[in-house]
């Protein structure tokens, strides 16, 4: 393998995050607290650009060092949404670690770091590169999780993100491992050549497969590998868990498609059973445990969990229809429903954040008691973003399960979309039940004497990015969808 | 034929901005923006109403553009004899629920008035949408505003009426999602409506469709087994969003029956005939027989409601020109009488602060000018000939004798039974002795009040005594429906020939020729 | 010359120890030496296929993993300390802030 210069240009924007985080990590010691803001500005910056060039890169595809490097379409679609949900993170965390009286700097390397894992993750052709792609993103988000150090119930949430993502990593890497000793090779593109018509005939590749489901089962939080996300999400800083939420998931899906699809899409039979079963329990459990929650943060979390379920109904249709179009409206069906779910669910999370004011937590669903009264702008927001989760038009999150049930009829899983569908209406009764508690509970006592909510102007950004998105790409879904799916991969 | 401009966009676009502009005012103005939006609205929307074509079997007034390019889903309109009416009727209403919400609500105007404007736009967007996609999200769209017109400005049970109004008409509709995809796929890749009225499809998929538009569909309407989350509705909602939910919210339940029910599944329509007239008559007679229990009179205009919309599904069922045009009729004939009804409810109930017929009896003497409304409307609900109610009911009954006697005499007793709980209830409104204490807080209707409720003696007289005008706009739509069910059934090689318009159209209905001017009372 | 067969059974002996010790383990540094088990299971299946290949990738993938097992090792010190100083506690049964 000979090393080309030419290839650092392929991963430019990977370098330029890298650095980026670099620089923050060095300037932080010796920027005085007042001007920690300087550090968010230097990270979007460096957003912007690696949107630019990542935008330019989307249409000529490219791989670097062997291969094991590919900057296609299909990297490009999830690096543009990471890109956008890290700006809204930082843009997020500006205000939030005030009221938190959290002034750390490394804070926006540590998200610029676990960014560029993730965007190594869904570039990446090789598990290797897979590997370390994730463990670099995991690492950063352990810490970043127990951030709040004064607070023993972030720490918590912390060690426990830690140990059962470390325990999930070490179950991915021998799912790996036995991958490579049944076909003799880490690269997605060989494994996929080695394992061709022969299908499971090696117990060694049975066990790889169902290691790497389990391994990407954790990090995509499906049930039942999903027990650390309520109390992660629920013990983290705010702004951790939107970005968590959401850019971990996106990017872990990435990752996992490109897996699954590119690598082992000649065993399609057998781990479309195996998503079959996760996703409906994952659909019947998160929708269900998420009735009961008292905590908004643990109910978005189940709420996520329930979410990644509609997304694997993407996933198991395409392994169904096979190498038809069918696979390709799976997939995209996948690629769509994150970027939309991106939306709302960072919505959420900010609502959530910008109700931590003074003495209120803001994060029990009885803190959101007369909402509609107290800032009526914010729960008009909060409206908007619980109707979309919940997936009614017109707004984004319709648009997302209305493409993953196409694929799901077109590939003759009707009975899933049916199922699914239910689902869908029981999840409106705990959505609706936050509207219900903004808009038709007059505010008590605690809320009522709780200080003037006002958004900081980068708050305000953010609510109004997540909300024209999920309104706008509700109403008009054209050039998302084009994007999807000119960006699909193929299941062959 | 084209329209140089693009009306119906205008009626849901106009709303619209009105909702921009009543969160962009003061709370104080609010209620005038609004009222202006809905009366714009009104105006745009009476053109159409001569501009209407009466001989064109098509749909007029069709607006198309691409809305999403993978699938095929695009933002067509257009209207036919059977929504016009039904649009109308919405843009009538409209004006006529803010004014009697002008006083009525007092808390968060602004919001009030936006949840109105954002209904009219979504139902009016129901009535015209040509593509299902589209008429899903337009279908769909209406639950949260009036989820929150129920849960926010409703009486004190609110928070369960709303959330079961809520939760009942969203697990219809889910299945009719996945229905509207499965029709996608097995005809011809389109979501286009009048394409899919066009297909035929296997009859065991036509039943299972069915069923899935039927949970849908007779959620709304509400049909009887699932009609209870209906008075609760009632009950709790304000009045405008009872007015809302009686008048056009049901309305759209039987208009997915006849515009998508109907053309799409002719073969399982058929096959469930005996059902639906079994559950329609039993709606009729149960719904009239729970009114004659009823001492609130919401309730019991409520229950009146599944008694008269039972008279739309018989009649939708009977796939004969009588039938459907008496449905159609009763859609909005129910629309304007219940609406009325439920304008004096609210009215009394501003003054009275009770609904219960106990407390608001003998209103002749203070209130002479509501007396003799109450007394017109209820006599039109009752179906007296020379108001609007008769027509339909009449177009229905002589529409279900042509299938069976046993029916319509069955459903005749309903006519019965709301003539015993219409008089009884009048009666005591209007005749009885008043209680001491509600005196002084009677006061009869001010301008206002007489404005909101005159334009709708004015419609029910109208239609009462000159129907025609409105049947013969309906006459070439409804024959186009019925042309798609009856051939598939007595020929089903007919439908192999794959001719878009099957010749029977025009030959058939030679029997049905005395249908053309059926009504003069 | 050891066949493969063997190093595969001690490597899947040894994961299946480190599982196992993450699930039954109550001390929080006992489950972080599970984790590392399982990560060294899975070096010795690379080590073993790469010489059984004749492909130097899996040794290449070793160097990786244990460089990778390193920084995980040093993140989650960082964290049992931290919650050490907190919560006076190590054991995860006391983690109880956060329902299960």
């Amino acid at each position: 393998m000979m090393f080309a210069p030419g290839d650092l240009l392929v991963i430019l924007p990977e370098l330029l995050v890298i650095t980026a985080a670099c620089l923050v990590l060095g300037l932080d010691p010796v920027t005085p607290p007042s001007r920690k803001d300087g550090l968010a500005w230097l990270s979007l910056g460096t957003l912007a650009i690696c949107m630019g060039l990542t935008a330019s890169q989307m249409s000529t595809p490219a791989s670097a060092f062997g291969g094991i490097v590919i900057v296609d379409a299909y990297a490009c679609f999830w690096k543009l949404l990471l890109y956008f949900v890290t700006g809204l993170t930082v843009l997020l965390s500006c205000s939030y670690l005030k009221e938190e009286r959290l002034y750390f700097g490394e804070y926006y390397g540590f998200v610029l770091l676990a960014l560029s894992g993730m965007m190594v993750m869904v570039s990446a052709a090789d598990l290797l590169t897979i590997y370390l792609g994730t463990e670099l993103m995991s690492l950063s988000l352990y810490v970043m999780a127990g951030l709040k150090r004064a607070e023993p119930r972030s720490l918590e949430a912390s060690a426990k993100y830690f140990v059962l993502g470390a325990f999930s990593s070490g179950i991915l890497l021998y799912g790996i491992s036995l991958l490579y000793g049944a076909t003799g090779s880490t690269r997605l593109p060989a494994i996929a050549a080695a394992i061709g018509g022969r299908g499971l005939d090696d117990p060694l590749l049975l066990f790889a497969t169902i290691l790497l489901a389990v391994g990407f089962g954790f990090k995509l939080a499906v049930v039942p590998f999903h027990m650390w996300t309520p109390d992660v999400y629920q013990g983290a800083p705010t702004s951790v868990t939107a970005f968590m939420a959401v850019a971990s998931k996106a990017a872990s899906f990435g990752a996992f498609l490109r897996v699954f699809v590119e690598g082992l899409g000649g065993l399609k039979a057998n781990w479309t059973e195996i998503f079959l079963v996760l996703c409906v329990v994952t659909l019947i459990l998160g929708n269900i445990v998420a009735l009961v929650q008292t905590n908004i943060k643990r109910m978005l979390a189940y709420s996520s969990i329930a979410h990644a379920g509609y997304a694997l109904i993407g996933v198991v249709a395409a392994g169904v229809a096979g190498g038809s179009t069918g696979a390709r409206n799976g997939i995209a069906g996948v690629m769509l429903y994150l970027a939309l779910y991106a939306f709302m669910t960072f919505g959420a999370f900010s609502i959530v954040a910008m109700l931590r004011k003074g003495g209120l937590e803001g994060e029990e669903i009885e803190d959101f008691t007369g909402l509609a009264t107290r800032h009526p702008l914010a729960a008009l927001l909060m409206l908007v973003f619980m109707v979309s989760l919940a997936g009614i038009p017109p707004t984004a999150g319709f648009i997302g399960k209305f493409y993953v049930f196409m694929a799901a009829v077109e590939a003759g899983l009707t009975w899933l979309a049916v199922l699914a569908l239910v689902f869908a209406a029981i999840s409106a009764y705990y959505y609706l039940r936050i509207v219900m508690v903004m808009y038709m509970r007059e505010p008590g006592e605690l809320t009522a004497t709780s200080p003037r909510l006002v958004p900081s102007p980068a708050l305000s950004i953010v609510l109004a990015c997540a909300v024209a998105g999920v309104v706008l790409f509700g109403i008009y879904p054209n050039p998302i969808v084009n994007l999807a799916t000119h960006a699909v991969l193929t299941l062959k | 034929m084209t329209h140089a401009l693009p009306w119906l966009t205008l009626l849901i676009v106009i709303p619209l901005a009105g909702t921009l502009a009543v969160f962009l005012a003061k709370e104080t103005q609010a209620r005038l923006i609004a009222l202006a939006a809905t009366i714009v609205n009104l105006l745009v929307s009476l053109p159409l109403w001569w501009l209407f074509d009466a001989s064109s079997t098509g749909m007029q007034f069709v607006e198309q553009a691409v809305w999403v390019s993978a699938p095929p889903i695009r933002y067509h309109l257009g209207l036919d004899g059977i929504s016009l009416p039904l649009v109308l009727m919405t843009t009538a209403l409209l004006p006529l629920c803010v004014l009697i919400s002008w006083k009525a609500i007092t808390t968060r105007v602004r919001s009030f008035m936006a949840m109105l404007l954002i209904m009219e736009s979504a139902m009016i967007g129901v009535f015209a949408a040509l593509d299902f996609v589209l008429f899903y999200v337009f279908w769909e769209a209406m639950l949260i505003p009036m989820y929150l017109l129920i849960g926010v400005w409703g009486g004190p049970n609110r928070l369960y009426a709303a959330i079961k109004f809520f939760l009942y008409t969203l697990a219809g509709s889910v299945l009719l999602l996945v229905a509207i995809i499965v029709l996608y796929f097995q005809g011809g890749h389109t979501f286009d409506i009048l394409e899919l009225s066009r297909g035929t499809y296997s009859h065991s998929l036509q039943m299972w469709l069915f069923l899935a538009f039927f949970a849908a569909f007779a959620v709304k309407v509400p049909m009887f087994p699932f009609h209870t989350w209906l008075p609760d509705a009632h009950v709790e909602a304000p009045t405008a969003g009872s007015v809302i939910l009686a008048s056009v919210l049901l309305k759209m339940g039987g208009y997915g029956f006849v515009r998508l029910s109907l053309p799409m599944l002719p073969d399982a329509s058929k096959t469930f005939t005996p059902l639906m007239v079994a559950l329609s008559i039993v709606a009729i007679i149960y719904g009239a027989y729970m009114a004659l229990a009823q001492a609130d009179l919401k309730k019991l205009i409520a229950y009146s409601s599944v008694s008269h919309m039972g008279f739309v599904t018989l009649g939708l069922f009977m796939f004969n020109q009588q039938g459907i045009e008496g449905a159609v009729m009763q859609m909005v004939n129910h629309g304007i009488t219940t609406g009325a009804l439920f304008l004096c409810v609210g009215a009394i109930y501003e003054r009275t602060h009770s609904r219960m017929i106990a407390d608001n009896v003998g209103l002749t003497k203070p209130m002479p000018r509501y007396a003799t409304l109450l007394v017109i409307f209820a006599l039109s609900s009752l179906g007296l000939p020379g108001t609007n109610s008769f027509v339909g009911e009449f177009l229905v009954l002589a529409g279900t004798f042509l299938w069976s006697k046993l029916a319509t005499a069955a459903a005749s007793l309903g006519v019965i039974l709301a003539a015993a709980y219409i008089l009884w209830m009048v009666q005591r409104v209007a005749f009885g002795v008043p209680s001491p204490q509600h005196l002084p807080k009677l006061k009869d209707l001010d301008q206002r009040e007489m404005a909101t409720l005159v334009p709708l003696v004015v419609l029910i007289f109208w239609i009462g005594l000159f129907p025609n005008p409105l049947l013969s706009r309906m006459h070439a739509s409804v024959t186009t429906v019925i042309a798609r069910v009856t051939p598939a059934s007595t020929t089903v090689s007919a439908t192999m020939s794959a001719q878009p318009h099957p010749v029977p159209a025009s030959a058939d209905p030679a029997s049905l020729a005395p249908a053309g001017e059926p009504s003069q009372p | 010359m050891v066949h493969v067969s063997y190093y595969l059974i001690l490597s899947a002996v040894v994961f299946l120890t480190g599982v196992v010790g993450v699930l039954i383990r109550r001390n929080i540094i006992a489950i972080l030496l599970s984790v590392e088990l399982m990560l060294n299971a899975t070096n010795i299946n690379f080590v073993a296929f790469s010489q059984h290949l004749q492909d130097l990738g899996g040794q290449v993938f070793v160097f990786f993993a244990l460089t990778v097992a390193a920084a995980e090792v040093a993140v989650g010190l960082a964290i049992i300390i931290a919650l050490h100083r907190a919560k006076n506690t190590i054991n995860v049964e006391e983690f109880n802030l956060l329902k299960w």
